[in-house]
């Protein structure tokens, strides 16, 4: 058996089920059983949300070591299933590494994301439905929407230039926070804050601090520190960026 | 209608959610539906928590976990996607934000409660989790992945 190719194998599997917004053990869990498939039983998996570590010894004594750095990167749900479903397969009946290689380059192939009409839709549609949900008026869930929409557009083109996530959802806050004040001073949005509170929500790093409590009770303490480092900082970007806007429509308008 | 509405809009809101985290067909449905349904357990299990929202909150997730369990077996895929999706509603997103604001306009205090109070509603929502994955791994002494 090529060990250098099994590792790779089930490193480069670890790392697109990071990449696709998997959980902690999850990776882990499922590189330990890939390799187990395979006669491994000397392998060792180290996760966290931004590296990932897979370690094994050979029948003749080699330590074949593999790292990789994880991108920021977001959530894809489908993704995470075909490639669980993969993980399944290979372990029921483990093929060759070269057919297993193919396999996976398969289920990791990019496709066609849906387009952006459908995504700003999906951004009107929760943003307007969270204002609604935390008590806005209609007209509060209009601007909310709009609010929406103004962070779907910002978003993509500062994704494809590289911007970082603390700046992404600045940028992001920044307009949110002119968008409600301009719709509020316009007289549409009558509760600027319940219009703000539902417009962040597409940001809003709840589910990271869900995620990283849950991984502190699970024991990974590490991943639960850098997610809750990243919970903090998408905060404060959101934060500094409404708070800006909101200064700037004070300066500017002299109302709210 | 004070049950059913905020519900509705839940469901909405994960629907939208769906297609930012590419979730297609009958699995949008049915995790959208978690996400309200919890939101229900959440609103339902109020007078019986004695005003304590972190209790609603505990209630809330160990519902949501063991329909997405359930939902997950039965569609034979991590139980995963349906939580990420359907816990949105539940979340305290609002609540890091509105911290973080405290913090920015030197609120020190009103960092601290809403801080504290954020994080215990994650906290909250992280033992409902674990209690019903602990029961479903316990009781299903499963080897293998998934």
């Amino acid at each position: 058996m090529d060990y250098d190719k099994l590792l790779s194998l089930s490193g480069t599997l670890g790392y697109h089920l990071l990449l696709s917004g998997a959980e902690i053990y999850r990776v882990e869990e499922s590189v330990g059983y890939l390799l187990r498939a395979y006669g491994v039983e000397t392998g060792e998996v180290f996760a966290i949300p931004n590296c990932i570590i897979v370690s094994l010894t050979t029948p003749e004594g080699r330590v074949l070591t593999w790292v990789r750095r994880v991108p920021d990167h977001g959530t894809d749900v489908s993704r995470m299933e075909d490639l669980n479903a993969l993980c399944r397969r290979l372990c029921a009946q483990p093929p060759d590494l070269a057919a297993a290689s193919a396999l996976l380059e398969e289920a990791v192939r990019d496709r066609p994301q849906p387009g952006l009409p459908l995504r700003l839709a999906a951004y009107f549609l929760i943003t307007s439905t969270f204002c609604l949900f935390f008590g806005g008026t209609a007209a509060d869930a209009l601007c909310g929407g709009l609010c929406g929409l103004a962070v779907g557009l910002v978003l993509p083109p500062l994704t494809r230039l590289g911007a970082n996530l603390f700046f992404r959802t600045m940028v992001g806050g920044l307009s949110c926070g002119l968008t409600a004040a301009v719709l509020t001073a316009l007289g549409v949005g009558e509760h600027l804050d319940l219009i703000l509170t539902g417009a962040i929500m597409t940001q809003a790093p709840g589910l990271v601090v869900t995620n990283c409590m849950r991984d502190l009770m699970a024991g990974d303490v590490m991943s639960s520190l850098v997610k809750l480092a990243e919970a903090l900082l998408t905060g404060a970007g959101i934060a500094l960026g409404t708070g800006v806007a909101l200064g700037l429509a004070q300066a500017l308008w002299g109302v709210l | 209608m004070d049950l059913f509405l905020p519900c509705l809009y839940a469901f909405l809101a994960c629907l939208g959610f769906c297609v930012l985290f590419r979730i297609r067909g009958l699995g949008a449905v049915l995790c959208s539906l978690g996400g309200a349904l919890a939101w229900l357990v959440y609103l339902v299990s109020g007078p019986l928590s004695g005003g304590i929202d972190f209790l609603q909150y505990f209630w809330a997730a160990v519902f949501l976990s063991a329909w997405s369990e359930g939902m997950a077996r039965l569609r034979k895929c991590p139980a995963t996607g349906y939580q990420l999706i359907a816990f949105l509603p539940l979340v305290p997103g609002a609540g890091i934000y509105n911290m973080m604001e405290a913090a920015l306009r030197g609120d020190t205090q009103g960092f601290l409660s809403t801080g504290l109070h954020t994080l215990g509603i994650a906290g909250s929502l992280a033992v409902g989790v674990l209690v019903v994955s602990s029961l479903v791994r316990m009781l299903s002494h499963r080897r293998g992945p998934g």
